[in-house]
């Protein structure tokens, strides 16, 4: 399988120059709103969903126009300055793996404007050894599911292929047995904070409870991003070797609940699944501290802009006290300097 | 006026025109009925009672520290607080010197204590301490002026005339 251990980019979308090292376990990317989160966790899943499946014979260019969606399907607006993107500048993304294998885009190749290369390798050592990787969404989709890959095979519509990815995902039979103990008791402990299994009627969902079965357009969005978890655990999408991406886990979801996504997150990557998410939540980052292990891999990956018209740039740790900046401790820092001054004055 | 705490790890150095002074001691007279707390703290325009403790001070027990924090994280420390809270109270206006509106602070030696974990913390004392009376409109004399949990840190950065220091470090 290999591991994404390396992601350099240049000059794309908020980036100028970013050279990050990923943790085989759990990488949590935070910033304020604007810093890239979402574009690292999409710029590597689209690395993984060309080693596998429907994807194999894809190009890195093509499934990367596919999954960012640029206007008029222009991959030079990814490029990092609105005005260069007429200009004959490129950008870059060079991606490692621990298996050596190593894939590297560059816009303008060789040839100039506009024409895509693989500077090293080829694509297919990249893709001889399959990477499985699921990407959630912020929004969930489940509800959306019937008629929708059928609909997106047939017309242009404005969804980025992470979403027919995870329905497709979503709808792969289970297995017939899970890998291990450890996915049976994840697998349990998911299906008591759901009440229940999911079934699938033709396209449409289901939560089967004792009380009966509820339509996923009808249940609450935390339980649907729940229930996502459940089926990607039950159908083997997030096997050992597995790759997750999960762009803010938080999104509709109880804070109450946040222990144990994290708790499903940190034993998945016990199992061997590198996990990449985003978030803006103050619990979910605070649970990952507290009950992470001492063996537990948890790399803290703050995006950040030194001033407001400044490239994104990064800093790195794996102690959450030595996040820098932590935007979100950052607002609560700001709160608590409310609170004290409001006690202080008796405002 | 400098004092140092019961631990004697922490040394809380106060601007001239404040006084502070041991409350919970063999002075106070009433302890088998009356629970107090540490220091009452005189400004000009306000009174501070202070409860410290000090789980970060090297020569505290672990164990005792683990109980604490486990008091701390479940709230089962604000009932203790409050009844300190109110006991000192009952005995300072029974002594006469409820005049300025009086303030509790709690000063936690636990620098692994972040603005969240603080802001919880404070705003369940609240809960406990109420600042408004019935039906959310204010005392007509006031009961508690202001609540504030502080560690070390958020004390020397908001109270920069009252600086705290740790003497093991």
């Amino acid at each position: 399988m290999g591991k994404i251990t390396r992601l350099e980019l240049e000059n794309f979308t908020c980036f100028a120059k970013l050279d990050l090292e990923f943790s085989n376990g759990v990488n949590v990317l935070i910033g304020v709103s604007g810093t890239g989160k979402t574009h690292i966790l999409k710029v590597l899943y689209v690395a993984c969903a060309i080693t596998v499946g429907e994807g194999k014979d894809r190009d890195y260019m093509d499934k990367l126009r596919g999954v960012f969606s640029p206007y008029g399907g222009e991959l030079q607006r990814l490029c990092r300055h609105p005005l260069a993107r007429d200009a004959l500048t490129g950008y870059s993304i060079t991606i490692a793996r621990d298996n050596g294998h190593k894939l590297a885009y560059d816009s303008l190749g060789n040839k100039g404007f506009n024409v895509w290369s693989w500077s090293t390798d080829d694509q297919l050592s990249w893709a001889e050894d399959a990477l499985e990787s699921v990407y959630i969404p912020v929004k969930e989709m489940l509800a959306h599911a019937p008629g929708f890959i059928s609909l997106n095979a047939r017309r242009e519509i404005a969804f980025e292929e992470i979403y027919v990815d995870v329905i497709k995902q979503a709808y792969l039979p289970k297995l017939k047995t899970l890998p291990n103990p450890s996915y049976e008791k994840i697998f349990k402990d998911l299906s008591k904070a759901i009440g229940g299994e999911v079934i699938l009627k033709g396209e449409h969902f289901f939560l089967k409870t004792e009380q009966g079965e509820l339509e996923f357009s009808l249940l609450a969005e935390g339980l649907r991003k729940l229930s996502l978890a459940w089926l990607l655990i039950q159908n083997g999408s997030l096997n050992p070797g597995s790759i997750l991406f999960w762009d803010e886990p938080e999104a509709n979801l109880n804070p109450s609940l946040l222990g144990l996504v994290v708790e499903t997150l940190l034993e998945l990557q016990r199992q061997g699944v590198q996990i990449f998410l985003t978030t803006h939540n103050y619990v979910l980052l605070k649970e990952f501290d507290l009950r992470k292990k001492k063996d537990d891999a948890v790399r803290y990956i703050s995006l950040f802009r030194e001033k407001d018209a400044d490239p994104v740039s990064s800093h790195s740790t794996e102690e959450y006290s030595a996040i820098n900046p932590n935007a979100i401790a950052g607002t609560f820092d700001d709160l608590y300097d409310q609170e004290v001054k409001r006690s202080l004055t008796g405002a | 006026m400098a004092f140092i705490t019961d631990d004697g790890d922490i040394k809380i150095t106060l601007p001239d025109h404040v006084v502070a002074r041991r409350f919970d001691d063999s002075t106070h007279g009433l302890s088998h009925c009356m629970k107090a707390v540490d220091y009452i703290i005189e400004m000009k325009e306000r009174i501070v009672f202070l409860e410290i403790k000090d789980p970060d001070n090297p020569k505290a027990k672990s164990e005792n520290c683990t109980i604490f924090l486990k008091s701390l994280r479940s709230g089962k420390i604000d009932s203790e607080l409050k009844t300190k809270f109110r006991d000192s109270f009952l005995y300072e206006w029974a002594c006469g010197r409820t005049e300025k509106p009086i303030h509790f602070w709690f000063l936690i030696g636990a620098e692994m204590l972040d603005s969240g974990q603080l802001i919880r913390r404070t705003e369940s004392l609240k809960s406990q301490l109420p600042i408004y009376g019935p039906a959310g409109k204010p005392w007509k004399n006031t009961f508690v002026a202001g609540c504030l949990v502080m560690n070390l840190s958020a004390w020397n950065k908001q109270l920069i005339d009252f600086p705290a220091t740790r003497l093991s470090t």
